[in-house]
């Protein structure tokens, strides 16, 4: 199983040798977890509905989402190399940080549902939303797996709903959503 | 009459086999039979090429080669084979550059008898059509492919069919409603 550990740990283009506590179990114990885990990260970053450079730039918000610097590392790495350029890169840690207090707040609302709470303004600036350089129909796609990771059922059912205006298939979404999964998952390991 | 191509749902033939699995002095040759990969619980994937020293063959088994881990990780036991001798594969792997880290074995069916019991004989030279069979740990053919002498392989869609053939969706999380309930 060390053969897929070191495997695992070069297709992230981490430090040889690196090494963490859950991995360490895992190996131990000569999981075969591990394996599944390997061929998931590789299903999941090839998509035939997203390009490398998307799921590159999807995995880094959700690594970014998830304050996990060693993936963080790997996947920008892995955006620059499939062409991401440094503000595609700056524009996609900036949606993850600003969703993350977006689902914070209108999470808050929908779990409550008192319509006083609607109707108070949500004073939070998202500037960035108006003109994305990524498109809308990306920067919308990263938000709902953004949103899906940080469980906000109202934000996850608005950016569904939006992506798809801005011209998305379900298919692409659902890509996206198994990326952002399979990365938190990776990241219970890796971090 | 000749014999049809062993197809889905057939065992797959038995067979004990030299192969040439190093480049290291005493170590090159193994026997590899039919039982291996069913001992361990394994898929077995099985990939044919007419001859030795040809041009496309070294590029396709090159590429089996960079995706062994692929294989490795979907607990399959990967085995590339052609109707040359062991002799002659060792020499292949000796000769040329892309073989020469293989980390598959090269199994040498020098009687043809798997490759005849397996329908895949081309009928003027009996050398082997570039087959490809995906068997279960249990023995039986799942998939097979056959191409033309000419024709290259994507070993992406080796993959893919692996991936597709073993289970998936485990999760009780899955069930909906009016579904059996999933026993693993």
């Amino acid at each position: 199983m060390i053969d897929v550990k070191n495997d695992l740990i070069n297709d992230l283009g981490l430090e040889e040798g690196f090494m963490t506590p859950a991995l360490e179990k895992l190996l131990e114990s000569n999981s075969k977890y591990l394996k599944d885990l390997r061929i998931n990260l590789k299903n999941v970053l090839t998509s035939e509905y997203l390009s490398e450079k998307e799921t590159a730039l999807i995995a880094l918000a959700v690594a970014v989402n998830n304050q996990n610097k060693p993936l963080e590392s790997s996947f920008s790495n892995l955006a620059k190399e499939k062409g991401a350029t440094v503000d595609e890169i700056g524009e996609t840690v900036a949606c993850a940080s600003l969703l993350s207090s977006n689902n914070i707040f209108y999470r808050f609302r929908h779990f409550v549902g008192k319509e006083k709470y609607n109707t108070l303004p949500a004073r939070i600036k998202m500037s960035i939303m108006v003109n994305p350089i990524l498109g809308k129909e990306f920067f919308e796609l990263t938000s709902l797996a953004v949103s899906a990771v940080n469980g906000c059922e109202a934000c996850v059912a608005a950016h569904e709903q939006s992506v798809l205006q801005h011209g998305s298939s379900e298919e692409r979404v659902l890509d996206a959503i198994r990326l952002a999964a399979i990365v938190t998952s990776l990241g219970k390991v890796i971090n | 009459m000749e014999r049809g191509i062993l197809s889905v749902g057939q065992e797959f033939p038995k067979f004990d086999k030299t192969a040439v699995v190093s480049l290291e002095k005493g170590k090159e040759f193994k026997n590899i039979t039919s039982e291996d990969h069913k001992k361990n619980g394994e898929w077995l994937v099985m990939f044919w090429w007419p001859k030795d020293f040809t041009f496309v063959c070294p590029t396709e088994i090159a590429e089996f080669n960079k995706a062994y881990s692929e294989f490795r990780d979907r607990d399959a036991m990967l085995i590339g084979a052609s109707t040359d001798s062991e002799f002659v594969h060792l020499a292949w792997r000796k000769d040329h550059e892309d073989l020469r880290d293989l980390k598959f074995p090269m199994l040498a069916d020098t009687s043809k008898s798997l490759a005849e019991e397996l329908g895949i004989l081309e009928a003027n030279e009996k050398i082997a059509y570039r087959a490809t069979f995906i068997v279960d740990p249990q023995g039986i053919v799942r998939w097979v492919s056959v191409y033309d002498l000419n024709v290259g392989r994507n070993v992406k869609e080796v993959i893919r069919v692996l991936d597709a053939l073993q289970t998936d969706e485990l999760c009780p999380c899955n069930w909906q409603k009016g579904e059996a309930t999933i026993e693993v």
